[in-house]
């Protein structure tokens, strides 16, 4: 804290010797004019903006907005090749433009970080340890010892269980919830009094999402840190930030106080971004979910698309027994989406592993269409999946970069040698049309597609054999909100007019909401609890079932545990 | 160091040992089939004036009537308890031919590989803190330049420039200091180039990693950076490097002993290809192939003890399977 004192008096000197009579506190961070250039290219162009001391602010868009750039160079840590101008001022004064040198004691110290993949973000042949005595060094301590209670406390006050092992571990030892609580700590230890904060709990599941937000708003509240918090989430960022500024392909479309931006968006933009965040909008998409729903079930026979009955799977892990699925059973009614649901290693992905027959069950029983997939030679599997198929989570991984968009999606019709090759080509046409893609991509290789155009393509790739059963591992997680909306749309519409059965895997309840009929929940191995959407999300009967839903991020009602003192500061601000 | 890792060890020094008697064996066997045949060529030479009888006498004392699995059989036996045999030219024994030859070579090849590493450190290390406008370019040039240069033309020009033009040494003394580690320098400078292409690659693919990035936003400055962070991480490769590089050092060391002039394991590999002396070259070849299979070994036990994701044997990974290799098996297993 003395760090802090010192620094909030050198400040005052300055500001009064700058602004005489200062109408209003200095802010603690002003971002004005900045412009962001990769070469010729401009990424970010003209952002401003102002974050108090003890506020925090949200800068939220999708991938390519510009968001996590004006972080970086706030930091000073854009990529090489990157060049910023413009004006950013730290406690009054201007940072972008001093030597490294002269910007260095600021590193750590008083601007802290917290990066997006906790996964690659600390030295993986280092200890945690080692890298933790580097941020403790930035105190003015000498006593090795103290330094390593000091760090060891820090772990605790994150919420780690046991700050000593931790301290020993490697960084592949740790999940990645307990590696991001460990970049949080090293961030905080020496006390800064900005912390920036770019997608933090993008690559980890929703109720440790939710405990890494409750940590920083605590932290920000007891520490009295300034949070500058970057997500694509509007939910979140409402939920998190006192002010909000809404950004896309490098210019902001909306800034102001969250209150204002979020219950009244002006700008089309942050309306759209609004309207395509799922915890926001749980019944978005009723009426078309619906539709295809109503239409099976009155013309559709007792038979159901899928009948997973006690099934159980255990794997030996150096010489240990792990159940993966235990006693797992649950119908598919046709025509309509199953959601499983569970955070990972809840067992979901070996359920769907099982269920396309990629493992065999140890007991149990698995049917599709009345045929049954267990116990089925590698040939006759074949012939079941060409009525199951997979679309995968990360359309930036699934499919080849150097084949073109026909030859991917043509795949599946070459290897199962289905008509002529005139017949085929106009067959993958069809698959494209049904995914709202036209004929001019055929040529395309995926590195020239967006996002969400690739897993456009992953699922014209699985309807192009017309399966009836089309399984979902998480398809949207790689995705951006909007993008994520459009997929959703193009799913719906696929199951209303070709009557398709799906079944999603997500650890996202508010998608599941949206867009599934009936959901088992799974919790190590377990399905703890199984209903229709409106009878899990409206009288939710387990305790894990309301933890889960409880870390759906609300928006502005769930604002209401911010600390009052910030919020009294903000108004007093304006 | 853990009771597995010890297992393990063990597992790899006994393969290493089979690796070894097999190069023995193929030594030989290829030494065998090969045309022409020394002994005679020794025993026959009439200047020799040996008669027919004791010409047959020698044949039966050294066991060469016998067939070659039996020939074999015993010199592998030899070898194993450390017997080389007699050279046939000198007929004294092939160890202590070679250990009066291989201190020379040993203080050559070490010193040559001190250079190397040192020099390769020094480029990688510039090409990361020599601001562009001040010949990083140049720098980043200097591996591939010393690939492309022959061992011999470096060592020439050294023995032109540094021994004639500036006297530092004097060619007829080529165990002085001075000769002795312009010889080295000759010798370590490919190596050098190796191991610093590898260590440029991988210090510039580490220091665009994310960790780095935090690390640096930790106010740690550039040096600390590097010497902390980015130096390990980077040398990892580098030690598989180092394991290869040691067989470039042995058979460079053939060609710049002859160079400068120095006497060691290349010069006598040298003598007794000219004159056929069998058992020392099958001596000299297992005696690399044991150099090399050591240092590989020692390549394999330390690299698990610097990266701590790494175990020795395959078998079950600590890393946790993501999401996306999952997604990659799936995808080939439902397409095939």
């Amino acid at each position: 804290m003395a760090a802090q004192d010192r620094l909030t008096a050198d400040t005052l000197t300055r500001a009064e010797l700058i602004a005489p009579v200062p109408l209003r506190p200095l802010p603690l961070l002003r971002v004005d004019g900045l412009s962001v250039c990769y070469g010729p290219h401009e990424v970010v162009t003209n952002v401003g903006f102002e974050l108090g001391r003890g506020e925090s602010l949200a800068l939220i868009g999708e991938s390519g907005s510009g968001k996590s750039t004006i972080a970086r160079a706030v930091l000073r840590l854009l990529p090489s090749g990157g060049h910023a101008t413009g004006r950013v001022a730290f406690d009054g004064q201007e940072v972008l433009g001093i030597s490294e040198r002269g910007f260095r004691p600021l590193r750590g110290r008083a601007i802290g970080f917290v990066p997006q993949d906790p996964a690659n973000s600390l030295n993986p042949v280092r200890t945690i340890g080692a890298q933790a005595q580097e941020a403790a060094a930035l105190l003015d301590e000498a006593d090795k010892a103290f330094r390593k209670q000091l760090i060891l406390e820090t772990f605790a006050e994150v919420g780690l269980d046991n700050p000593r092992r931790v301290y020993d571990s490697y960084p592949h030892q740790l999940s990645g919830g307990m590696l991001q609580r460990v970049l949080i700590g090293l961030a905080i230890l020496p006390r800064p009094a900005l912390l920036v904060a770019d997608e933090p709990t993008s690559a980890l599941d929703v109720t440790i999402q939710k405990r890494i937000l409750d940590l920083l708003t605590r932290l920000q509240h007891d520490l009295k840190i300034s949070l500058l918090l970057i997500t694509h989430d509007l939910a979140i960022a409402a939920e998190r930030a006192n002010a909000l500024v809404v950004l896309k392909d490098g210019v902001i479309h909306e800034a102001g106080r969250t209150a204002s931006v979020f219950s009244s968006p002006e700008s089309a933009y942050a309306r759209k971004l609004r309207a395509d965040v799922p915890a926001l909008n749980p019944d978005r998409y009723a009426a078309s979910r619906d539709r295809g729903f109503h239409a099976v079930k009155t013309g559709g026979g007792d038979t159901p698309k899928i009948d997973v009955g006690a099934v159980t799977k255990t794997f030996i892990v150096d010489g240990k027994t792990l159940t993966a699925v235990d006693d797992v059973s649950f119908i598919v009614p046709a025509g309509t989406t199953h959601a499983l649901v569970g955070e990972s290693g809840s067992g979901k992905t070996t359920a769907v592993r099982l269920l396309l027959g990629l493992e065999q069950p140890d007991t149990g029983t698995i049917s599709v269409a009345g045929e049954q997939i267990t116990g089925r030679s590698p040939e006759a599997l074949r012939a079941a999946w060409r009525h199951l198929q997979l679309v995968y989570q990360n359309p930036f991984t699934s499919l080849d970069p150097t084949w073109t968009i026909e030859r991917l999606v043509r795949e599946p019709l070459d290897r199962f040698r289905v008509g002529t090759s005139k017949e085929r080509v106009a067959r993958v046409r069809e698959a494209l049309a049904d995914v709202g893609l036209g004929g001019h991509l055929l040529s395309r290789k995926p590195g020239t597609l967006s996002g969400g155009q690739r897993q456009r393509v992953a699922i014209a790739r699985a309807l192009v054999l017309k399966p009836d059963v089309i399984v979902l591992d998480e398809p949207t997680s790689a995705l951006d909100v909007s993008v994520q909306a459009d997929i959703v749309e193009v799913l719906l519409s696929l199951q209303a007019n070709l009557g398709l059965t799906y079944v999603f895997l997500s650890h996202d309840l508010a998608l599941v909401r949206q867009l599934a009929h009936t959901v088992s929940v799974m919790h190590r191995g377990r399905i703890v609890e199984h209903g229709t959407v409106a009878e899990i999300f409206d009288n939710p009967q387990q305790p894990y079932t309301r933890s889960l839903l409880a870390s759906i991020p609300s928006g502005i009602a769930g604002a209401a545990h911010l600390p009052q003192a910030r919020l009294r500061l903000m108004a007093t601000a304006d | 160091m853990s009771n597995a890792y010890l297992a393990d060890a063990a597992k790899r020094l006994a393969q290493a040992f089979i690796v070894i008697l097999l190069a023995y064996v193929l030594t030989f066997v290829v030494v065998s089939i090969l045309p022409g045949d020394p002994i005679t060529n020794v025993l026959r030479d009439p200047q020799n004036g040996f008669s027919e009888d004791e010409i047959k006498a020698i044949i039966a004392a050294q066991g060469l009537d016998q067939p070659i699995p039996v020939q074999l059989w015993t010199s592998l036996s030899h070898f194993v308890i450390g017997d080389f045999g007699l050279s046939m030219r000198s007929s004294r024994p092939v160890a202590t031919l070679i250990a009066e030859v291989l201190p020379s070579t040993l203080i050559l090849a070490s010193a040559a590989f001190a250079i190397a590493l040192l020099l390769a450190m020094t480029i990688a290390y510039g090409t990361q803190f020599i601001p562009k406008q001040l010949g990083q370019g140049l720098l980043r040039g200097f591996p591939s330049f010393f690939l492309s240069v022959p061992n011999f033309v470096i060592g020439l020009m050294l023995i032109h420039v540094f021994g004639f033009q500036l006297g530092l040494f004097r060619v007829i003394a080529p165990n002085s200091f001075w000769a002795t580690f312009f010889a080295a320098v000759a010798l370590g400078i490919p190596v050098s180039a190796r191991i610093a292409e590898v260590l440029i690659a991988n210090l510039d693919k580490e220091s665009e990693q994310e960790y780095a990035a935090v690390a640096r936003g930790r106010g740690l400055t550039q040096m600390r950076l590097f010497a902390k962070h980015l130096l390990k991480p980077s040398s990892l490769p580098v030690v598989t490097v180092i394991a290869l590089a040691i067989g470039e050092l042995l058979g460079g060391s053939l060609i710049t002993e002859t160079v400068f002039g120095r006497t060691g394991i290349g010069s006598l590999v040298q003598r007794s290809v000219s004159t056929q002396d069998l058992p020392v070259l099958q001596a000299v070849v297992s005696l690399a192939a044991v150099v090399f299979v050591l240092v590989n070994l020692i390549a394999d036990l330390v690299y698990p003890l610097l990266d701590p994701r790494v175990k020795l044997v395959d078998g079950p990974r600590e890393r946790p399977s993501t999401a996306d290799d999952s997604a990659t098996a799936k995808s080939a297993a439902v397409t095939s």
